[in-house]
């Protein structure tokens, strides 16, 4: 069914009469000093000649106004907010009177029609009358219409700041089952939400490889520690013994090596694993425990946590130098860091009296501030593949779950998962499973 | 004659007195000598197959080994503790695996494994290398008591099996833990 939207849509698009030229009109900066916010007001959705509103119309508004939600750049406008309420009598540009939405600080304003299982949506920016983005879904239903949703706020997301990982990801987690822990993926919005192994045991800290096919992470049994590898294409996972006690914390380099937390020697350092699986020398060794390695895109530089100066703290080595250096110096007890894919901002968890919170700190200007706030504990931050936002586990409504906030502490949104404690998101880029 | 009344009274009281008794014992007492003894009793009695007389029976290898499994389990499975994102053995604890370094060699026959555990205020990926570090000591102290490395498996579950889910110290102190089980 969604091969057949994507084709229909495909063809679609190109119907629109409208130019998109996106760069020369209304773009958001994610990354600046100072967020900016900008306001989109989305009408009411329309049918075709003055007809009302298909159920589906409405639902993709729904959906679509949910999705904006998550979006801490956007501010979901209210039609109270315009003067003379609804300024439009259709859904194109001719059809909308802009200057009360310009009054009204409006920038961008979202149209939806819709006929029997087709959707249009179209976004304008208000000053300037432009069709930021336009879009046609043919053979929509009920059941794909939220995939539908997200396709376009990846697409409206990507012409305002150029980026959509946010909407492109997979989110692996791990979940608890059946008195153990397995792992599930779903997409960034908690949407095809599936559980891809069945081990037994506990399955945790779930890795992707870069291109989304391979999924690394821990089996803990009876039997120890296994690295277990699982196979996107297949769908099949593979359990594998190492010597030593542990395999802690395996995590997929930019290239596609395995880093992983191993005891060969007498205490846990992280080795970085051939095509074969063998163990090279250890990467940053030290007498005490190493875990959590994490990587920027050029896989040159590696975050850890090491107990090596006491407490667990955060450190950074230079592959290329060996040089280690400590990252965190405040706090006793800093784990789990999360490096972000251009190198410059570390995002970890830090105990503090009130729990573990997260942290970012910037390794350029070496400045630190805390961007999650509980109540509970909040652990496992992990970047999305932009940069931009952390998601990571909370137990601040009771049982664990998965949030997603910005490296600038925005308000943290829950991500559904499902009944069950869910922890330990890992960004993925691929899509999510169908 | 009063007397000979009062005396006839007192004889014929005492002939009573020891009648009566004697009616007390006559089913001990009252068997002639030879009689056989009949017993009546309302139990069904199966006719066809007579119960067979007890025969003391052996314990097979199986059930010997498994009650000594059971023995030891009950003389190992003491668990230590250990202080918050600590892996080092308090006297206590030293004390504990001296036992059970005695236990292990009483039963020899058997391994063990040593679960370490962490409580729930730890991260995931760092308690699960502090699992490790726990059940290491354990290891190595009964190494040096003279158990072979051989005979123990490590496993670590981190913070993921808690024995009290509680919020508390006292929950969480119980939980900072290494568990020890026959593995055999």
């Amino acid at each position: 069914m969604k091969l057949k939207i994507w084709i229909m849509t495909l063809l679609l698009v190109l119907a629109f009469g409208e130019s998109v030229r996106a760069a020369e009109t209304l773009s958001v900066d994610i990354f600046g000093p100072g967020q900016t916010r900008v306001n989109i007001l989305v009408l009411p959705a329309r049918g075709v000649n003055g007809a009302a509103a298909t159920s589906l119309a409405r639902s993709f508004s729904e959906y679509v106004q949910g999705d904006i939600g998550f979006l801490p750049f956007l501010r979901l406008a209210y039609l109270t907010e315009v003067l003379g309420g609804d300024p439009s009598k259709g859904v194109k540009a001719d059809d909308i009177d802009f200057k009360p939405l310009q009054l009204s600080r409006i920038d961008l304003v979202l149209t939806i029609s819709g006929a029997g299982q087709d959707i249009e949506a179209r976004v304008y920016e208000t000053f300037t009358r432009k069709l930021l983005v336009g879009k046609a879904y043919s053979q929509v239903d009920q059941g794909g219409v939220a995939h539908v949703a997200d396709r376009f706020c990846a697409q409206l997301m990507r012409v305002l700041t150029g980026k959509s990982g946010f909407f492109d990801s997979t989110l692996a987690f791990s979940k608890k089952v059946n008195g153990g822990k397995e792992l599930f993926t779903a997409s960034a919005l908690g949407r095809e939400l599936q559980q891809v192994t069945h081990d037994d045991g506990f399955n945790v800290s779930p890795s992707w490889s870069k291109d989304g096919r391979k999924l690394a992470y821990t089996n803990i049994s009876d039997l120890g520690h296994r690295l277990g590898i699982w196979d996107r294409g297949s769908r099949v996972s593979r359990l594998r013994k190492f010597p030593g006690n542990i395999a802690i914390s395996p995590t997929f380099t930019p290239d596609g090596q395995i880093a992983i937390s191993l005891s060969l020697n007498g205490h846990p350092d992280i080795y970085m694993l051939n095509s074969d699986f063998k163990p090279s020398a250890p990467l940053a060794p030290s007498w005490a425990i190493a875990v959590s390695p994490s990587f920027d895109l050029s896989g040159r530089k590696m975050v850890f946590c090491s107990g090596r100066l006491g407490g667990p703290q955060i450190f950074l080595l230079n592959r290329d130098t060996g040089a280690v250096d400590r990252v965190t110096y405040e706090g006793t007890y800093n784990t789990r860091p999360s490096l972000s894919p251009d190198g410059r901002f570390v995002v970890f968890a830090r105990m503090t009296g009130d729990g573990h919170r997260i942290f970012i700190r910037d390794l350029v200007v070496n400045q630190e501030r805390q961007i999650s706030f509980g109540p509970g504990n909040d652990e496992d931050p992990s970047f999305d593949p932009d940069g931009y936002f952390v998601s990571f586990a909370s137990s601040r409504s009771g049982g664990t779950r998965i949030y997603v906030t910005t490296r600038y502490g925005d308000p943290a949104r829950l991500i559904p998962t499902g009944p069950g404690d869910a922890m330990a998101p890992a960004w993925g880029v691929a899509q999510a499973l169908n | 004659m009063n007397a000979k009344r009062i005396f006839s009274l007192m004889l014929m009281l005492c002939l009573l007195v020891a009648f009566g008794a004697g009616c007390a014992k006559k089913t001990a007492d009252s068997m002639p000598a030879g009689a056989t003894k009949v017993e009546i009793s309302d139990k069904d009695t199966d006719w066809q197959k007579p119960a067979p007389a007890p025969e003391s029976r052996s314990l097979t290898e199986d059930e010997i080994r498994a009650q000594q499994r059971e023995q030891a389990q009950r003389e190992v499975g003491n668990m230590i503790f250990f202080a918050f994102d600590s892996f080092e053995l308090t006297p206590e604890s030293r004390n504990v695996l001296t036992s059970k370094a005695d236990t292990l060699k009483k039963y020899s026959l058997f391994n063990i494994v040593i679960e370490g555990h962490c409580d729930e205020r730890g991260t995931s990926e760092y308690n699960l290398a502090l699992g490790e570090r726990r059940a290491k000591a354990s290891q190595q102290f009964l190494n040096q008591l003279g158990i072979a490395d051989s005979r123990m498996t490590i496993v670590s579950y981190g913070k993921e099996r808690p024995l009290d889910p509680g919020k508390t110290e006292a929950a969480w102190s119980k939980n900072r833990r290494d568990e020890f089980k026959i593995q055999n």
